[in-house]
């Protein structure tokens, strides 16, 4: 690690674990902002260039939300690295589930960061700040070293080390066919011990496992307290169920109420996550059941993001729905400002995931690109 | 003040029906601020009575004289034709918000598709298809031995694609004239001409006011779609690959299916016609192959492969090509994408943008700062398929007679190959592209444009539809 980047690093990590996770006035971030900005504009040529061709400099970004984003898709392009890429500890990739392209690379410089922004914001969501008890971690994924270039994975490993007391297991093998024995085996140890557990997996493996579940006529009544964190199915791959019967399903099958259930919107190319916690407010405490459509994403402090007119890209304002573009301080490594395909609607007090961008009706005659990827007879 | 567009034209069931039209529920669905469109739910009860009504009509279809047909069928596109005509003010200005396009490139569309539905365009179809048109009619003796004649389908079942709107009636007018009765799902972007064609040929023509039905639905949702998937006498099908499929495993094997699956296009610029002369003006053709249905076309091109060693090199033909896409667009500017349309052009550019700044890179980007077209010089050949709407990819090539391979991965999907400059290479080039799959080989200003007798996707246009019958001789 570069001595500049290893400082810029250690700084915002130690904002970050120093957050109360309120949001930051506009101010303190804009100066972060601009500080990782700098940093970036400094030491990766790609992103430099490709910002000069705008015709920004460090020197004319008036304010944060002038600074120019990359489209997710960037990731599969070229290397976005922010200092020595000699000096990278992690290459993650993204799953490849939207066809069977390139896939994006996120090339980490300091794990440590990612586990700065990580661990407090998941706490807060997932675990609860202060004197709540660390609880085991059951997770719907495999183990981080069997998939080392998975960023839920590692997320939810270091997870399973810092916040669960290293407390659970992992249940899916790398070829991703789940332990359901061990599993069940994991869940009824927790029930009787009355243990609250943190169950957390992607939306596509939760519905394998509800299906196992309902095929045997099974369920589990889980201890009060005990969270379900599901996440994925934004990208790309389409749910297999409505939102609002997932969650009845995942609730009735675990004895957890819905409003235990808590959605994590992340993506390889940012290190920092997204929860529409209702499980715990950012203060510890519970909150109480809101509907889904009221459920809001909710950025931690390092992060900010802005809500795009699809065709324009100018800003929306709040209730608008456009494209989400994140600015994501964890980023420092790689780049800050993402532009991403995904439709989202901006509040006051967070944002609301409306999905991948989607055409009304699939199109035909000509060939869409997913298509031709996914599909290219041999 | 918003307009309600019916995406629906139906049998009047009265001429021999003995009941009541059926009543029908009513859906809405926005398609822009201004416009939007409504369509009728089918129940099985009356779905099944428009459906018999279909066949009753396409019974008395088989006894009109083909002449006829084309005389109604070019009396409604002279309609569409003629400027001062209120169907054709209606049509484009429904287009527009219907199929996202702008009014200058609905106009162009609306023309350039009625100009194929004309009584000479399609004299001239029928004329060289058949060696006597009159076998549509009745027997002809055409060869020693035996006599011949043709049939159609009592009713056939279109499922159009949206992608470009006219698509669809083309589609009708090759069923109607082999006498069949039709009925048609358009496609969402292209709802508007074939409800205003279905209604103007029953004006033309009442004795096929019958023989026509066109409503909307959305894929896959309607009682009405499983019951004339195992009605119909043939099915025709355009789409995407998911939504062929779905149909082709409801269809009857013995109910003849036709489809038209995705397909794609490409552009060849060979050395003699990159001179300081011809260049700019192969740029300007080209410009307008990429552009014209915003490139949603099947003929649309996706990228270009350019040769290498021309006096004019691979990265000045960008520069002229991306001049010509901007005058282009102010000509026939680019219509309104849909989020993910516009998000898709957002992700290629940019990631292009990324492409070209990384060091020692010869990858360029040329592009709109207000509209969506670009044009991206790629550094090593390859195949980048387009997110479409005007974004086309040029790969410089040091052999015009080596693209053929590199397209052999999209072989399945290849369609038509525009080729500019190849010289006398060329009928050794079409031989390569043959054998990589196209099915068309033209010029980039007859490639948005294929005439009415193409062989579209490789075969004959009324092949699928029709029955032929030998008598032979008995002595």
């Amino acid at each position: 690690m570069s001595d500049a980047f290893a400082s810029l690093a250690h700084a915002l990590g130690t904002a970050f674990q120093e957050s109360s996770g309120e949001p930051w006035p506009d101010d303190v971030f804009d100066r972060w902002a601009r500080r990782v900005f700098a940093h970036q504009f400094e030491t990766n040529a790609v992103y430099a260039a490709y910002v000069r061709k705008r015709g920004v400099t460090p020197s004319t970004v008036a304010h944060w939300s002038e600074i120019p984003w990359v489209p997710a898709s960037a990731f599969k392009a070229v290397p976005l690295v922010s200092g020595d890429s000699s000096q990278v500890q992690r290459v993650f990739r993204t799953s490849g589930t939207t066809g069977a392209g390139r896939r994006g690379e996120h090339h980490v410089l300091d794990l440590d960061l990612y586990k700065h922004s990580l661990i407090p914001n998941m706490r807060r969501h997932l675990y609860g700040d202060g004197e709540a008890p660390s609880r085991p971690i059951l997770a719907l994924t495999p183990a981080p070293s069997r998939v080392p270039e998975s960023s839920l994975s590692f997320m939810l490993g270091t997870a399973f080390d810092v916040l669960s007391g290293g407390e659970g297991g992992f249940f899916v093998t790398e070829d991703g066919v789940i332990d359901t024995v061990g599993l069940s085996e994991a869940l009824l140890e927790a029930t009787a011990h009355g243990t609250p557990i943190l169950l957390a997996g992607t939306a596509f493996a939760f519905v394998h496992w509800l299906e196992w579940l309902q095929e045997r006529n099974a369920g589990f009544d889980l201890p009060p307290g005990s969270v379900i964190m599901e996440t994925g199915g934004f990208k790309g791959r389409s749910r297999v169920l409505e939102r609002p019967e997932f969650y009845a399903s995942l609730s009735e099958s675990h004895g957890v109420p819905v409003e235990g259930i808590v959605n994590e919107y992340g993506m390889t190319e940012l290190l920092s996550q997204f929860y529409d916690g209702t499980v715990y407010d950012g203060r510890g405490a519970a909150t109480p059941e809101v509907t889904l459509e009221a459920r809001r994403h909710v950025p931690p402090p390092w992060v900010r993001t802005r809500v795009l007119d699809p065709t324009t890209l100018s800003a929306l304002p709040d209730g608008e729905p456009g494209l989400l573009c994140h600015y994501d301080l964890a980023n420092a490594g790689s780049v800050m400002a993402v532009l991403t395909e995904d439709l989202g609607v901006a509040f006051d007090d967070g944002f609301r995931v409306l999905g991948r961008a989607q055409g009304a009706e699939p199109r035909g005659c000509s060939l869409a690109m997913d298509d031709l990827l996914s599909g290219v007879p041999s | 003040m918003r307009t309600t567009f019916d995406a629906c034209r139906l049998p009047s069931f009265s001429s021999e029906s003995p009941t009541a039209p059926p009543t029908l529920v009513w859906e809405t669905i926005d398609v822009s601020e201004s416009v939007a469109i409504r369509y009728p739910v089918w129940a099985d009860g009356a779905a099944g009575r428009l459906l018999e009504a279909l066949r009753g009509a396409g019974a008395r279809l088989a006894e009109v004289p083909v002449r006829d047909l084309v005389k109604w069928v070019g009396r409604v596109a002279d309609r569409f034709l003629d400027s001062g005509d209120p169907i054709r003010h209606k049509a484009v200005d429904l287009m527009v918000p219907t199929a996202g396009l702008s009014k200058e490139m609905a106009t162009e569309i609306l023309i350039g598709m009625a100009r194929d539905w004309t009584a000479e365009r399609l004299t001239e179809l029928l004329r060289r298809e058949f060696q006597d048109p009159a076998v549509l009619d009745g027997f002809c003796r055409l060869d020693e031995g035996r006599s011949v004649r043709a049939r159609g389908p009592l009713l056939t079942f279109h499922v159009g694609a949206g992608t470009v709107p006219g698509v669809s009636v083309t589609s009708m007018i090759r069923a109607l004239l082999v006498k069949s009765a039709v009925l048609l799902k358009p496609g969402l972007g292209d709802v508007v001409l074939p409800v205003l064609f279905a209604e103007a040929l029953a004006e033309e023509a009442p004795e096929l006011s019958d023989a026509i039905s066109v409503t909307y639905w959305p894929g896959g949702s309607s009682a009405l779609e499983d019951l004339a998937l195992q009605t119909a006498d043939a099915v025709v099908a355009y789409g995407g690959n998911e939504a062929i499929g779905s149909l082709r495993t409801r269809t009857p094997v013995t109910t003849r299916f036709i489809a038209y699956h995705h397909r794609l296009s490409v552009g060849l610029v060979g050395r003699e016609a990159l001179t300081s002369e011809v260049a700019p003006h192969v740029a300007r053709t080209a410009a307008g192959a990429v552009s014209m249905f915003d490139q949603r076309g099947c003929v649309s091109p996706h990228v270009i492969y350019v040769e290498e060693g021309g006096a004019v090199d691979p990265g000045e033909w960008a520069a002229l090509l991306a001049s010509a896409m901007a005058d282009l667009e102010a000509e026939l500017p680019g219509g309104t994408l849909t989020a993910a349309d516009a998000s898709a052009v957002h992700q290629m550019r940019g990631s292009a943008e990324l492409r070209e700044a990384s060091s020692g890179s010869r990858v360029r980007v040329f592009r709109a700062n207000q509209s969506f077209w670009t044009v991206i010089l790629e550094d090593e050949m390859g195949f980048t398929p387009s997110c479409l709407n005007r974004v086309v990819s040029l790969f410089p090539t040091p052999d015009l007679c080596r693209v053929a391979d590199a397209l052999k991965e999209v072989g399945g999907y290849l369609q038509t190959v525009a080729v500019e400059g190849a010289g006398d290479r060329l009928p050794m080039l079409a031989e390569a592209l043959c054998r990589a799959g196209a099915t068309r080989v033209t010029s980039f200003e007859n490639a948005p444009w294929p005439p009415p007798w193409w062989h579209h996707d490789g075969a004959s246009v009324f092949a699928g539809l029709l029955r032929w019958i030998d008598l032979e001789e008995t002595g």
